[in-house]
């Protein structure tokens, strides 16, 4: 209590100008190193991609025989050419990543981790979570069959052609 | 000429023992140790060299890692031509590759079995806790290396391995796919991913390996010199010869392990790497070849819960365990349940690793390795 009792000495205005710009220089350069930091971490996310378009030509509905089922192999699909007409499967599989095989008649199989599905995409036995996504197909002006990777379909799905 | 010399070594070689003890104050590299050891911990049963040989493993990765990048050319396109070239045109540029590969794979699991011996000899108790969580990042960092370079090479076996393993990192909680964007700098393992990880594993990581390095060794020093129990023999022997030649002992055996499977076994390369075409089955390295047996009961579970609960465990761990009880000694009565509880876990963690590397098979089915 006696501590307490003493008289604050009387501040020096300097000395409470000289912390305070010291602070404000500190809390500059914390400021300032945190904003060059978010920099370089923001120019690491890239804005254009080098890599193949998301929307492209498979070839002309004549291409694929009625019946039949296509794999694309440089975009990683299938396309189906079914009575009902055109639609196209992907062939990555949901769970890690690898190309999934079709076996006639008896849906998809992938390699990696045993994952299967049915004909539709639907998943047959696990670990894979979630079915094979149906991507858009359009004809072109040109006559082509275009998917479009951006958009996925329902399994109704069909493309007269 | 003794002039030159005499610049460089001013105590040349220690005969008495003040010259000894002196010895490894005025040099560099000798002062990273301390003048006089325990004769407990140079008992090559105690540590098993463990950590030193992950040391020079990691010095050796360097010096051939520089020789190879003198002729690796990090785009999709000429990749695995550098490769055809380091076998074929360049002399011992094979060689160059199978020591690489082999220390690489070596010193995965001379880290992983650091950690076991550390473990088992209570090393991570007060004052050690946070030397031990600087080893978890070596761990961490160890194992993100191998990774990183295993793209490199650009043909099947490296590209389906990584189109797994990134694959995992979508897996993560809320930032899973935008952090799988910015590891392979796209959608997919093109050329963007492919000089990320050259990046990842020349530049980043190995700076990153030798600071925590440093740390870890200073750390050593620090906390008192490596672990012994209170009651151990106090006595202590001049570093210099019995340290130092120990060590230089154990940089021979090294040399010797990894030249020797150099020489005998070929670094593999397969096909070039081929979107088209998944082989079947698609295997990640081994050391994540466990990952990948518990990933195929479910990704979440395999891919990011067990490994995450592993990390976070190991990085707790010297701190709910305190009780510094049978530090230094292998086995210690006193950590009977800790050691089985982590015996168990390592254990579990191999035997899954096995079942992954041998006995899957196409479409991640069994077999029996010997019935091919």
């Amino acid at each position: 209590m006696t501590l307490d009792a003493q008289p604050e000495p009387a501040p020096d205005p300097a000395l409470e100008r000289r912390r305070f710009v010291a602070k404000l220089g500190a809390a500059g350069f914390v400021a300032g190193a945190a904003g060059l930091l978010a920099a370089l971490l923001r120019s690491v996310v890239p804005e254009v991609l080098y890599e193949p378009a998301r929307r492209f030509p498979v070839g002309r509905p004549a291409d694929f025989a009625p019946g039949s089922v296509t794999f694309v192999s440089e975009r990683r699909l299938f396309v189906f050419n079914t009575p009902g007409g055109f639609y196209a499967v992907s062939a990555v599989c949901t769970h890690l990543g690898c190309n999934v095989n079709h076996e006639e008649g008896r849906g998809f199989a992938c390699p990696c981790h045993g994952s299967t599905f049915e004909e539709d995409g639907r998943v047959r036995k696990g670990p894979a979570a979630w079915p094979l996504p149906r991507f858009a197909i359009s004809l072109s002006r040109r006559g082509e069959l275009v998917v479009d990777t951006r958009r996925t379909v329902g399994p109704e799905f069909r493309l007269k052609a | 000429m003794n002039r030159v010399l005499r610049s460089v070594f001013r105590t040349g070689w220690p005969a008495t023992k003040q010259q000894r003890l002196q010895a490894m104050l005025s040099s560099l590299v000798l002062h990273v140790h301390p003048t006089r050891v325990r004769v407990h911990v140079l008992r090559p049963s105690y540590t098993l060299g463990l950590g030193l040989v992950s040391f020079f493993l990691f010095a050796s990765l360097t010096a051939t890692g520089l020789a190879l990048m003198l002729y690796y050319v990090p785009h999709p396109q000429a990749a695995y031509r550098s490769m055809k070239d380091l076998e074929y045109a360049v002399t011992f540029g094979m060689f160059l590759r199978n020591s690489h590969r082999w220390a690489a794979h070596g010193m995965v699991a001379v880290v992983f079995l650091h950690l076991c011996r550390v473990f088992f000899t209570g090393s991570y108790k007060p004052p050690r806790e946070f030397n031990w969580v600087i080893g978890v990042g070596l761990l961490l960092l160890t194992l993100a290396l191998s990774f990183t370079g295993y793209l490199l090479p650009w043909d099947q076996l490296a590209f389906w391995a990584i189109t797994v393993g990134t694959s995992i990192v979508a897996y993560f909680p809320l930032l899973g796919p935008q952090l799988r964007y910015l590891l392979l700098g796209g959608h997919e393992i093109g050329q963007a991913a492919l000089l990320r990880f050259y990046v990842l594993h020349c530049v980043v990581l190995p700076l990153a390996m030798a600071l925590l390095v440093a740390l870890h060794l200073w750390r050593v020093r620090k906390d008192g010199g490596l672990s012994a129990p209170p009651h151990a023999s106090q006595r202590r022997v001049t570093a210099w010869p019995h340290l130092v030649f120990r060590e230089l002992g154990v940089l021979v055996l090294v040399l010797v392990a990894v030249n020797v499977a150099a020489l005998l076994f070929d670094a593999p390369l397969e096909e070039i790497a081929d979107l088209a075409r998944t082989p079947n089955p698609a295997k990640a390295p081994w050391y994540f070849l466990g990952l990948q047996e518990l990933v195929h009961y479910g990704a979440i579970f395999g891919g990011v819960a067990v490994p995450t609960a592993l990390v976070i465990a190991l990085l707790l761990l010297p701190y709910l365990d305190t009780d510094t009880r049978g530090v230094g000694v292998w086995f210690a009565r006193e950590r009977r349940t800790a050691n089985a509880l982590f015996a168990a876990v390592a254990l579990a963690l191999v035997v899954v690793t096995v079942i992954g590397t041998f006995f899957r098979g196409p479409n991640w089915a069994w077999v029996v390795p010997w019935a091919r």
